[in-house]
């Protein structure tokens, strides 16, 4: 199992001071619980913009492809019926449904994608550093390899303000 | 920042005034080359109602983020401000249009002696009089507010009292109000009229959402003109990718007001409703097609991604094909019932187009220049200046 | 970020992170309130009394409601696009002012969006009960079957039945993806094991990492942009069971706008109804303040005018357009047997949002409330004068007639508005009301605390 060493600010602004400080003395910081998204923090880790966008795109075609052809199917080829003297591949009828279609799978895949990508679900187990991260913590984990490390980065900490440092194996 | 106050390169007023030549020039082949009275009339009306519609969106652009109490947008408030001194421009040339012969030309419920039963039914709201009133009252109803609200505008850049603030609103509350039912009237008026025996209750909204579209177009291109110019340093990419949003979103709401108008008179089937699009689909039938290509499918396509509403690069390219698409739409709204089958696009529809596109230029840059392009007293400019999205 | 200091502040009081949890979780708390168990009574009655109403509608069949053979659609559907219509605010609210940027919306967001899903659930059970064999319910969705046939992809009540379920689980998700985060504070705030064991269960197992908050901005945006257009495609859908029809007073372009229009309307005028009372029962008044109230009041007007113009306009045209039948459907709506409810719903909706334009009555709790409940009457009448008037009086004279709800209808609409305020009492006992996650976030610069900050 691998060890760490947990710390937390009281503001979200301190917090992206303290890993910009962390990072100059070349310390990574492995992840960060905030209770709200905090403005500025994917900058100051480095994350890349999400890619859930493209699921969403390619759900979508999928969803609104498979709409129009299944309504192409069962209107010219499955069982052509009579509407009104409507033409039997009527393409505005077909709208309302295609448009649905392609927003139900764009948003179902999209959603489902995150969860799977970010490893949670329903009854998810994940572990709970500390149960203020939810409420007004913010909490930064720094991951050690060596144990020689463990006092370099609890005095890096230090400096960069945070409080609470903890160590954990 | 400084106030960024330009003089009007010579360069521009030469190349605006060689537009409006062209102009000049096309309108004088078209009448000497025997296109026809009404083939005339009709593009020089549908050129005065797509400027004055782009310029009426200036001023409602500026009015809608006032009472919102948007912050992003003051930065290119000054863009929308200007747009909006085009309208008595348009206003005097349209009189003109309809006072020297174009009312005969164009609309078939001015011909006394001809009259259906259906057209003399609604004679109470299509007879000359009538019109001539309704025109005089949008025009001095647009013209009056568009000047309060670039003169209150200015006072507050003086010194951002926040009475100015307020008067803003104030005022642009009045014309929203007042703008709502006469963008709606005067399409009937102007526009559907022409199809005097047609009516459709969305055709309004229609018109307006078309305009909608083209305006923000048309913003997103004088604001790549400033830039070019080295002007308008304050506006970065966020303020671009709003822009770009916009023209986004609201080219997906005018092809749903589309639909909503082609769908519900395809699917009913009475021939006086349909009878509409059925002279469209069958005499302008690429046009018809064409038009739903660059006005849905281009921008939807092309400004989908996040990056793409941020350059210039792929946002002008669009811009350029919305304001061209929303001018054919207006081509098959005006043309199949003003001219029938003698339309066409040739010399005349383009160089009307490019004599009215450089009039507006004109017009909108000499406005620029008489305000700073900065308005810094603005009370929210601190905020549009300092905003990020992420998204 | 940056806020103008003329701006008002969104959250009163000096709020820390710590204040704002506690706040927003306190109804949670202990046991409920004795308004509580009578809000809960009242409303377990009212639906009591629509269960009676689905047995009798299910047991002796539709002949025990009104509707006859000219007025085929009457009671039902009424409610039904009264519901949908009151649907639509909580998405509009998330979905369409998250990308405007409207941060406002982060007090109302989560409350208006549980009240959307449970109206679009009353608004379901219409269409189900009038098909008199719920269990047959199935039968509306495409699915291969002995008889080899599918539905009519040609009928806009198909088009409904995509639409609502659509509308309605991915409001569900964006309502549930919104609400993890909190969910995950509740987790970490319970003192008790099972309660800890079932918020965690249902947190998903959020912790608020960093990479995590990120994808749940940005699916929270790209969930916005498919709401945004799916709210206008609900009612834009609902209107079109009555626009594609040749029905004189049904059959006019502008109903697809004017029907999300009027949805929107509807739907913060319910919101503000419950709103104003659930703030003061919850003690959330720093959170949902006035300045709340009174930026829904703002899109009320917008929404009335819009809704006041489009009556004007299908009246106008109605004339305009020469053709008698439609001339006439207007002119009985006005002055025919059914003019009271014409003018109840032109009174409600066009003329009473108009006199938000004074800040003062805008900005007044009590008077915003009664012009909310005659909004909501109004909208429902609007309903009730499209469905009726233009059915009762069609082009055959001979089977003009009238049309009145019997207790049985009328019990199936108490009985949903019971349903109603029972889920929604459950909810505010269940889930934080306000998205506790969003308030944080935009609590350093709208909140009251850094407004005054800025000005020393």
């Amino acid at each position: 199992m691998n060890k760490y060493i947990t710390a937390y600010y009281n503001d979200e602004e301190d917090l992206l001071k303290g890993i910009k400080q962390l990072k100059s003395k070349g310390i990574d910081v492995a992840d960060v619980m905030t209770p709200f998204p905090v403005h500025g923090l994917d900058k100051a880790l480095g994350f890349r913009r999400s890619r859930l966008t493209r699921v969403a795109f390619i759900g979508g075609a999928i969803g609104g492809l498979t709409g129009f052809l299944f309504q192409a199917w069962v209107f010219t080829k499955a069982y052509p019926l009579n509407f009104g003297g409507k033409p039997f591949f009527a393409v505005p009828s077909f709208i309302p449904v295609t448009f649905e279609m392609t927003v139900l799978f764009a948003a179902f895949s999209m959603v489902i994608a995150f969860f799977i990508r970010s490893n949670i679900g329903p009854g998810a187990k994940t572990i709970i550093h500390d149960e203020r991260s939810t409420d007004d913590r913010f909490l930064l984990v720094v991951d050690i390899q060596e144990d020689e490390e463990v006092k370099q980065v609890e005095k890096a900490l230090a400096e960069a303000g945070a409080l609470g440092i903890q160590f954990k194996a | 920042m400084e106030n960024q106050s330009f003089t009007l390169p010579k360069k521009l007023i030469n190349v605006a005034i060689g537009m409006v030549i062209i102009g000049l020039i096309s309108l004088a082949y078209g009448y000497f080359g025997g296109l026809g009275g009404e083939r005339i009339a009709a593009n020089l009306l549908m050129n005065n109602v797509y400027f004055l519609g782009i310029a009426l969106i200036g001023l409602f652009f500026v009015a809608v983020h006032a009472i919102a109490e948007s912050g992003w947008q003051v930065s290119v408030q000054r863009i929308g401000e200007a747009m909006s001194a085009f309208i008595p421009v348009a206003g005097v040339l349209m009189a003109l249009l309809f006072i020297l012969g174009g009312m005969h030309a164009l609309y078939e419920w001015t011909h006394a002696d001809h009259m259906d039963a259906i057209l003399l039914k609604k004679a109470a709201y299509l007879n000359i009089p009538f019109f001539s009133i309704r025109f005089a009252v949008y025009f001095a109803g647009w013209i009056v507010l568009a000047h309060l609200i670039r003169k209150t505008s200015a006072k507050l850049d003086l010194n951002g009292e926040i009475f100015y603030f307020n008067r803003l609103r104030m005022l642009s509350a009045l014309f929203i109000v007042f703008y709502a039912v006469t963008s709606v009237t005067s399409s009937w008026d102007w526009l559907m009229s022409i199809d005097a025996h047609w009516f459709s209750t969305l055709y309004g909204w229609y018109i307006f959402s078309g305009m909608l579209v083209s305006g923000v177009a048309v913003l997103i291109i004088i604001l790549f003109i400033l830039k070019r110019m080295g002007l308008m340093t304050h506006v970065n990419d966020e303020h671009v990718h709003d822009l770009g949003k916009y023209l986004f979103g609201f080219s997906i709401f005018w092809a749903y007001l589309w639909f909503s108008q082609y769908m519900l008179i395809w699917y009913a089937n009475i021939p006086e409703e349909t009878v509409y699009f059925y002279t469209r689909i069958n005499q302008f039938g690429t046009i018809f097609y064409l038009n739903l290509v660059l006005n849905l499918i281009v921008p939807l396509l092309l400004l989908m991604t996040r990056n793409s509403k941020r350059m210039f690069l792929v946002l002008l390219p669009v811009a350029i094909v919305v304001f061209i698409g929303h001018w054919i739409d207006l081509y098959q709204i005006v043309m199949p019932g003003a001219v029938g089958e003698g339309a066409g696009i040739g010399l005349l529809e383009i160089g009307l187009t490019i004599g009215y596109a450089g009039l507006f230029l004109l017009v909108v840059f000499r406005s620029l220049s008489k305000h700073p392009l900065v308005p810094k007293n603005h009370p929210l400019y601190k905020e549009s200046l300092e905003y990020h999205t992420n998204y | 970020m940056y806020v103008s200091p003329i701006r008002e502040p969104l959250i009163k009081g000096n709020k820390d992170y710590s204040q704002v949890t506690k706040d927003i979780l306190a109804p949670m708390a202990g046991t409920p309130s004795k308004y509580w168990y009578m809000g809960m009574t009242i409303a377990g009655a009212a639906a009591l009394f629509g269960a009676w109403a689905s047995f009798m509608t299910v047991f002796y069949g539709i002949g025990t409601w009104g509707t006859n053979k000219t007025i085929g659609w009457a009671w039902d559907i009424t409610n039904f696009v009264w519901w949908v219509g009151i649907g639509h605010a909580g998405t509009f609210i998330s979905a369409i002012l998250l990308l405007f940027r409207q941060k406002w919306r982060t007090s109302i967001n989560r409350s208006a969006e549980a009240m959307t899903l449970i109206a679009i659930a009353c608004a379901g059970f219409f269409p189900l009960i009038h098909m008199g064999r719920l269990l047959l319910g199935f039968f509306i969705f495409p699915y291969p079957n002995t008889r080899a046939l599918w539905v009519n992809f040609n009928s806009p009540l198909l088009w409904d039945v995509f639409a609502i379920s659509t509308y309605f689980a991915v409001s569900l998700v964006f309502w549930y993806v919104g609400l993890i985060p909190d969910i995950g504070t509740v987790r970490d705030k319970a003192k008790d094991k099972i309660r800890k064991a079932i918020y965690g269960f249902l947190s998903f197992g959020w912790t608020g990492s960093a990479k995590h908050w990120s994808r749940h901005e940005t699916i929270s945006l790209i969930l916005a942009g498919l709401a945004a257009p799916l709210v206008l495609s609900v009612h834009t859908i609902v209107s079109f069971d009555f626009a594609t029809s040749v029905i004189p007073g049904w059959h006019t372009t502008i109903f697809p706008p004017y029907f999300v229009s009027g949805a929107i309307f509807s739907g913060f005028a319910m919101v503000l109804t419950l709103l104003i009372v659930t703030r003061k029962a919850l003690h959330l008044e720093d959170y949902i303040t006035v300045n709340h109230v009174e930026s829904m009041n703002k899109i009320i007007i917008l929404t009335g005018s819009i809704v006041g113009i489009a009556y004007l306009t299908e009246f106008f045209m109605a004339w305009y357009s020469g053709v008698e039948y439609e001339t006439y459907a207007f002119f009985n709506r006005a002055f025919g047997p059914y003019a009271w409810a014409y003018w109840i719903m032109m009174t409600c909706n066009v003329i009473t949002p108009q006199l938000f334009w004074f800040k003062k009555i805008r900005t007044n709790l009590v008077a915003t409330f009664i012009i909310s409940i005659f909004v909501n009457i109004g909208m429902w009448f609007e309903r009730f004068v499209i469905v009726v008037t233009s059915l009762h009086r069609d082009y055959l004279p001979s089977s003009w007639t009238m049309y009145k709800p019997t207790i049985v209808e009328v019990g199936l609409y108490v009985g949903t508005l019971g349903l109603f305020f029972t889920l929604f009492l459950l909810f505010i006992r269940v889930f934080p009301v306000i998205a506790i996650a969003e308030i944080k976030s935009v609590l350093k610069s709208s909140g009251e605390h850094q407004k005054h900050a800025d000005h020393e």
